[in-house]
């Protein structure tokens, strides 16, 4: 990722360098220009000059003929040569061979003809200057302007740098601050006066952001403790009535199958009444304490204290376990999260049937026995499947999710050869 | 036996004394942090039910008073707050055990029954009833002074039943009993049949009295 400050100057050095190359040929041109218009004053300024020297000499005819052949002998490129009549002036810009240096190769000439009489008779003169080279001067522009580019460039670099340093620093400073900021462990974040409107504006909205959020975070945690009081009374209460109304006597059958029934549905209210808590207690990030954890151990542990359940049911028990492996987590989280794995494939299982459990050192498989595929959609919602299997909360899965997601774990459901497989995938 | 039930809820106060107020128990009840430190000045009980949150006062602290007083009694935390943090404290502070709202009376029962047991025979941990008699510390049962073998869980359903003596017991308190929190994950209990029937068979087979009996399909009664 690119740094703010790099993005901009990114942008700045291409729109220089584009200003800049584009320069090269208006450079060119308005220098051609002025060489042009500089070389037809001086064409024109010799040509007066010779003029009026001629004029002013007062030659007969033959003087005048014999001086105009030497001039041209000395003067070649200047021809002066005697014309039908006068004609207006005109310029050309020619390249030709200089014949004097040949080696120099080509070069470019910027000429006048002109044209005035001398003893009543019409001259033609034509003058030549040589010009700068329109490649070579091009030239010439294209590395001055690169040179002064790559000046340019060291200049925004470093002065860049200087800015990014001194004029960010407060930003930095409040993101140091933020990212070492907790919420399990929310102490108040102070930033430091800056002085710059912008930075006092978003420190302002970041501490308001911040105590805002301490605050609630603090009414939910009470919320949870009110909640989880406020309900497990009155469960309570039920619940304890429901034990006194067992010793009454005399009891029938019926009534004791009423009260059996009743207790149920308690149970099943309660079992809810945490699960719901405990999503919640996830969601706030309340089981921080992390500990590594010898997976392969608490499994086996589990497998024998869950004897009993899997005695009801005549289920078997595969494990296909590599050890040693150990996993960064929270223990009550862990533990929960297996039990509901366990919980799941017993409770869904058919009687007589098996539970595989592989573990390796990127994931957990727990399959059980099972006739038809289950609807992933809504597996890890919560109540997702509840109305379909009565015995439920509809929320282990729920927690199962939440879970993973708190240390960025994967879950994922399929249903292969007559197996419902669940896997936790850590790596 | 003198119990005092700290507790607010005036429904559950009633209903723990009428379920214990069966046997040798004789219940008091305080509503209030003043009022349990007014009944614990002036009496002595040989259990005290103690609820964290109380009207005037945090139960942690009363705790801290009742283990200042260096008394027998043996305390035991029922609170509706399950957290592991208050388990904890509480039971550093000298609590001798923690149960969480909501569970069963018997279970309330069973664990007061064993609470006083330890508190009150220190040199002796052997419960004697009848041709039964049960070591509490090595765990081992005995009839007509011979050894029965009982596995763990067989042992904890005696122990359970002992404490909740003639009153008829639910399948689903004795799960929860013997599995704790997860008992209630899955509503077949049926495996508390074949322990008990386990339990039944063992205790016939070495002669004990037909104690345990079973009540219409739902629950078990030891009755003396």
């Amino acid at each position: 990722m690119s740094k703010l400050l790099n993005k901009s100057l990114k942008i700045f050095i291409l729109y220089a360098g584009i200003v800049l190359a584009g320069s090269i040929p208006a450079y060119y041109v308005i220098v051609d220009l002025i060489w042009e218009h500089e070389l037809k004053e001086h064409n024109l300024i010799v040509s007066e000059t010779i003029k009026q020297n001629l004029q002013s000499l007062s030659l007969s005819d033959k003087e005048l003929a014999a001086s105009v052949a030497l001039w041209n002998k000395l003067r070649p490129e200047t021809q002066l040569q005697p014309a039908a009549s006068l004609l207006p002036d005109s310029t050309y810009n020619i390249y030709r061979k200089n014949k004097y240096i040949p080696a120099k190769g080509t070069d470019r000439f910027q000429g006048l003809i002109t044209y005035f009489s001398v003893n009543g008779k019409p001259f033609r003169l034509t003058l030549e200057t040589n010009m700068e080279e329109s490649h070579e001067t091009i030239m010439a522009i294209a590395v001055v302007t690169v040179m002064f580019f790559l000046i340019l460039l060291g200049g925004f670099i470093f002065i860049n740098r200087r800015i990014a340093a001194r004029l960010w620093r407060p930003f930095y400073n409040s993101l140091e601050k933020i990212q070492s900021f907790n919420l399990h462990k929310p102490q108040e974040i102070h930033f430091d006066h800056t002085g710059i409107a912008e930075f006092e504006t978003l420190n302002y909205h970041l501490h308001k952001l911040i105590t805002g959020n301490i605050a609630s975070y603090q009414q939910q945690k009470e919320f949870i403790q009110h909640a989880s009081h406020e309900l497990q009374t009155p469960l309570s209460v039920i619940k304890f009535k429901l034990d006194l109304l067992h010793q009454s006597k005399p009891m029938t059958e019926d009534q004791s199958d009423i009260i059996d029934q009743a207790h149920q549905a308690l149970a099943k209210v309660t079992r809810v009444n945490k699960n719901l808590l405990l999503l919640a207690k996830i969601e706030n990030s309340q089981f921080p304490e992390k500990e590594l954890l010898d997976l392969p151990v608490l499994i086996e542990d589990y497998v024998t204290f869950l004897q009993d359940f899997l005695d009801d049911k005549q289920l078997q028990v595969q494990l296909n376990i590599t050890r040693p492996l150990q996993l960064s987590a929270n223990k009550t989280l862990l533990e929960i999260l297996l039990t509901n794995l366990f919980m799941n494939a017993i409770r869904y299982s058919e009687s007589g049937g098996t539970i595989q459990v592989s573990l390796d050192e990127r994931r957990l498989v727990m399959a059980n026995t099972g006739n038809e595929a289950l609807d992933t959609d809504h597996l890890f919602r919560r109540f997702g499947l509840s109305g379909r299997h009565s015995t439920g909360t509809g929320l282990g899965l729920a927690i199962i999710h939440e879970v993973c997601q708190l240390y960025g774990w994967q879950e994922h459901y399929r249903f292969e050869n007559g197996f419902h497989l669940f896997s936790i995938q850590w790596a | 036996m003198k119990v005092l039930i700290i507790e607010d809820e005036l429904q559950l106060a009633q209903s723990v004394i009428g379920y214990l107020s069966g046997e040798s128990y004789v219940c008091e009840h305080a509503a209030t942090y003043q009022q349990a430190m007014e009944k614990l000045c002036i009496y002595e009980y040989q259990c005290i039910l103690l609820d964290l949150m109380l009207p005037g006062g945090n139960g942690l602290q009363l705790l801290e008073e009742i283990k200042k007083r260096q008394q027998q009694e043996g305390v035991i935390i029922i609170s509706a707050r399950d957290s592991y943090d208050d388990k904890i404290k509480g039971l550093q502070i000298g609590a001798d055990d923690y149960l969480a709202k909501p569970f069963h009376l018997p279970e309330l029962a069973a664990r007061v029954y064993s609470v006083i047991r330890r508190r009150s025979f220190q040199n002796n941990n052997i419960l004697q009833q009848e041709e039964l008699q049960i070591d509490l510390l090595a765990k081992t049962v005995h009839i007509h002074d011979k050894p029965v073998l009982l596995t763990r869980k067989e042992f904890d359903l005696l122990i359970y039943f002992l404490g909740n003596k003639n009153r008829v017991i639910s399948k689903n308190a004795l799960a929860e009993h013997l599995s704790g929190d997860i008992a209630d994950m899955l509503d077949n209990h049926s495996f508390v049949y074949a322990h008990i029937k386990n339990l039944k068979r063992k205790l016939h087979e070495a002669g004990c009295g037909n104690y345990l009996k079973t009540v219409y399909a739902t629950g078990y009664k030891w009755e003396v």
